[in-house]
């Protein structure tokens, strides 16, 4: 063989370049399609451009081959002599420029990695943003509920406790540093005899009675931390004492100091005065139980010195010595002998009547017997009796002799000051089913450090000879015996509204029985 | 006075007008030769080809995996190839002549004329580039059309 035929080699070049325009257009309808799906992606349009560039070389390219090929096929080598400078120009530029897109392809990447990188840290963080906001949410939903069931139970609690403070029958108090009462709840005003609406700036100094109670309080509650039953006195509004139960603690702030103190206080002054009415009644109950056993022993040889003396006295003359003398003896026996007597009529050991008794009858029967004495002292009787009382089952002649002994010593009371108003009422207090009478006087009154006293027996504050000390202690053992009670009023309170003088309010159970008397 | 001052102003600018309208020498300009084109032309497959390779190596390092993208990395192999193919053909052109073909009627009858060294058989090797091309765009076509179907894949998903 001595030649090869180009004819093969054009024919490749002509088809070749043919399908290289048809094969670049295709890649570039699906780099096309690509780019359209995902505008946003680097790497589509990294290849949507290459392809675009492949596109205008291959064209280039193919066209200029095809034409090459047409111009020699039809002897116009002339022509293409004139455009293939510029055929070959254009594939030069363009093949540099596809260079330059596919070099550009792996910085673009980086960038596009680190964009994606980027944009994947930021999804997460906002993946994480949300979980912590939906957290956040779920948190605070959690917290609104939290916070308005705390909320609940607070208000509840503190409705609990304000009830507890506002409707307490004791004294609840709090206290700052200063001894300033900063709150206190009614009962306490109500027990110190303040109004809330007075709204009162009071501090422990001035509720207090004793000062030393109140540095036993202090010392005690600083180093102790409470104080706990202490016994104690309270000066009332008015300047009457109360007695009560006190128990405190002592607040602390942070720092541990002291800012204050809390405490509850119960008035006992009426359980104060029925235990020492109680122990008075025990101690006349047993008084009396020794006065009746004394008396029984005395009044045997009492008996017999009066009877002996009365029968010597049958032997001698009254104006002898003799006579003289067994008068004497005969006279200070039978003193004995009613000393005897009302020793046992305190005792309660002598015979009692049982009978229905108006009391202001007896009240009348005593003032027609004693008023006569009294008006010889300018003592004036007032009566306010009211008729229309219900009966008493009693003794008359036991209470007559309990309102002789009232009305004596209201006259003993009032004769040294030369006049004086004495006033008896008797009244019916239906809420008790009591029947009251009050002999009240406008003398010296009775001392505060012997009222406790009056009712024993043989204490007495008049002059020897005078009395036996025995006349309020029996009326005390007859009113015992009737069911009553005896209260000492000293200073009274007088209409006028200035005390002075005592009362003495008797008070009778009102019982139904029959009008015939019994013999106990 | 504001004649004078505008002139002043205008005369840097006047100056370069004069230049322009009477050139002269331009000797500042370098003239090019015929070979130039072809030497830039050669340089530019160079050029191509370091670039898809460049291009091969970032996609490897890309870790993209898919079909689509191995097609576009054997795209870069063929068109690499085919650069190489050109850039001989280029080359020996200038060894062969018009003599060394016959031609007994028109272009289409054209013959490589013997005796056959290695440099005109190499030469006709090259007239058939095609060879490469063609196979090279074919890739490119299947590995956009790979691409573009994974994409929509993962879309689907």
């Amino acid at each position: 063989m001595t030649s090869i035929p180009m004819l093969p080699a054009i024919l490749v070049d002509m088809v070749g370049s043919f399908i290289i325009i048809i094969l670049s257009f295709l890649s570039l309808r699906y780099a096309w399609l690509l780019i359209r799906k995902q505008p946003d992606n680097f790497l589509w349009g990294f290849l949507f451009y290459f392809c675009l560039t492949l596109v205008c070389f291959s064209v280039s390219r193919a066209v200029g081959h095809l034409l090459k090929q047409i111009f020699l096929i039809f002897n116009n080598k002339d022509q293409w002599q004139v455009l293939a400078p510029y055929s070959g120009g254009f594939n030069t530029l363009l093949m540099i420029s596809l260079a330059a897109v596919s070099i550009y392809y792996h910085k673009g990447i980086e960038g596009f990695r680190a964009i994606q990188q980027k944009a994947r840290s930021l999804k997460e963080a906002n993946e994480q943003l949300e979980v912590s906001a939906d957290k956040l949410l779920r948190l605070n939903v959690d917290l609104e509920g939290i916070v308005e069931t705390r909320t609940m139970k607070l208000a509840a609690s503190e409705k609990k406790f304000r009830n507890f403070f506002s409707n307490s029958k004791d004294m609840v108090y709090f206290c700052n540093a200063s001894n300033r009462l900063v709150n206190m709840n009614s009962a306490g005003l109500d027990m110190l005899g303040y109004s809330m609406e007075e709204e009162p700036e009071l501090s422990l100094h001035q509720v207090f009675c004793n000062e030393e109670d109140l540095d036993n309080y202090f010392e005690t509650i600083v180093s102790v931390g409470f104080v706990e039953d202490l016994e104690a006195e309270f000066v009332r509004a008015d300047g009457t004492v109360i007695y009560v139960l006190l128990s405190a603690t002592a607040l602390f702030d942070e720092d541990r100091e002291f800012v204050g103190c809390e405490g509850i206080a119960k008035d006992l002054t009426r359980v104060r005065t029925m235990m020492e009415q109680l122990a008075s009644s025990e101690k006349m109950a047993s008084v009396g139980q020794m006065a009746a056993g004394v008396a029984h022993e005395i009044n045997t040889p009492l008996g017999v010195i009066l009877g002996y003396s009365q029968l010597m006295m049958d032997d001698f003359s009254p104006e002898s010595e003799e006579g003289q003398s067994l008068q004497v003896i005969e006279r200070q026996a039978k003193a004995c002998r009613k000393i005897v007597a009302d020793l046992l009529k305190f005792s309660r050991q002598s015979e009692s009547a049982r009978e229905n008794i108006m009391v202001y009858e007896v009240l009348e029967d005593v003032l027609a017997v004693t008023e006569h004495t009294l008006s010889m002292d300018h003592i004036h009787v007032h009566r306010d009796l009211d008729e229309n009382i219900p009966t008493i089952v009693g003794d008359t002649e036991k209470l007559r002799q309990v309102f002789v002994n009232f009305i004596n010593n209201a006259h003993h009371a009032m004769e040294e000051q030369g006049s004086g108003d004495l006033f008896l009422s008797c009244h019916y207090e239906e809420a008790a089913n009591q029947v009251v009478a009050t002999i009240r006087d406008t003398g010296h009154g009775i001392p505060t450090e012997v009222v406790a006293k009056i009712f024993d027996p043989f204490f007495t504050t008049k002059s020897v000879g005078k009395g036996t000390g025995l006349g309020l202690s029996v009326s005390y053992g007859i009113i015992q015996e009737h069911g009553g009670t005896i209260d000492v009023e000293s200073p009274a309170k007088r209409d006028d509204g200035e005390p002075k003088g005592t009362a003495f309010h008797v008070r009778f159970p009102v019982t139904l029985r029959e009008s015939a008397s019994v013999k106990k | 006075m504001n004649l004078v001052n505008s002139t002043h102003r205008m005369s840097p600018f006047l100056l370069l007008l004069t230049l322009t309208v009477f050139p002269g020498n331009a000797w500042a300009v370098q003239s090019h030769g015929a070979p130039e084109g072809l030497y830039v032309h050669q340089l530019a497959h160079v050029f191509f080809t370091a670039a898809l390779c460049y291009l091969i190596w970032g996609i490897r390092q890309s870790a993209f995996k898919s079909r689509g993208w191995r097609f576009l990395q054997i795209f870069c192999v063929f068109m690499a190839l085919w650069n190489v193919v050109a850039f001989t053909g280029h080359s020996l052109a200038s060894y062969v002549d018009n003599a060394h073909f016959i031609r007994e009627g028109g272009y289409l009858t054209t013959r490589l004329e013997g005796p056959f060294t290695s440099v005109k058989l190499l030469f006709y090797f090259t007239k058939l580039d095609h060879l490469f091309s063609v196979p090279a765009l074919l890739f490119l076509y299947l590995a956009m059309k790979g691409i573009y179907k994974s994409s929509c894949e993962v879309e689907e998903i």
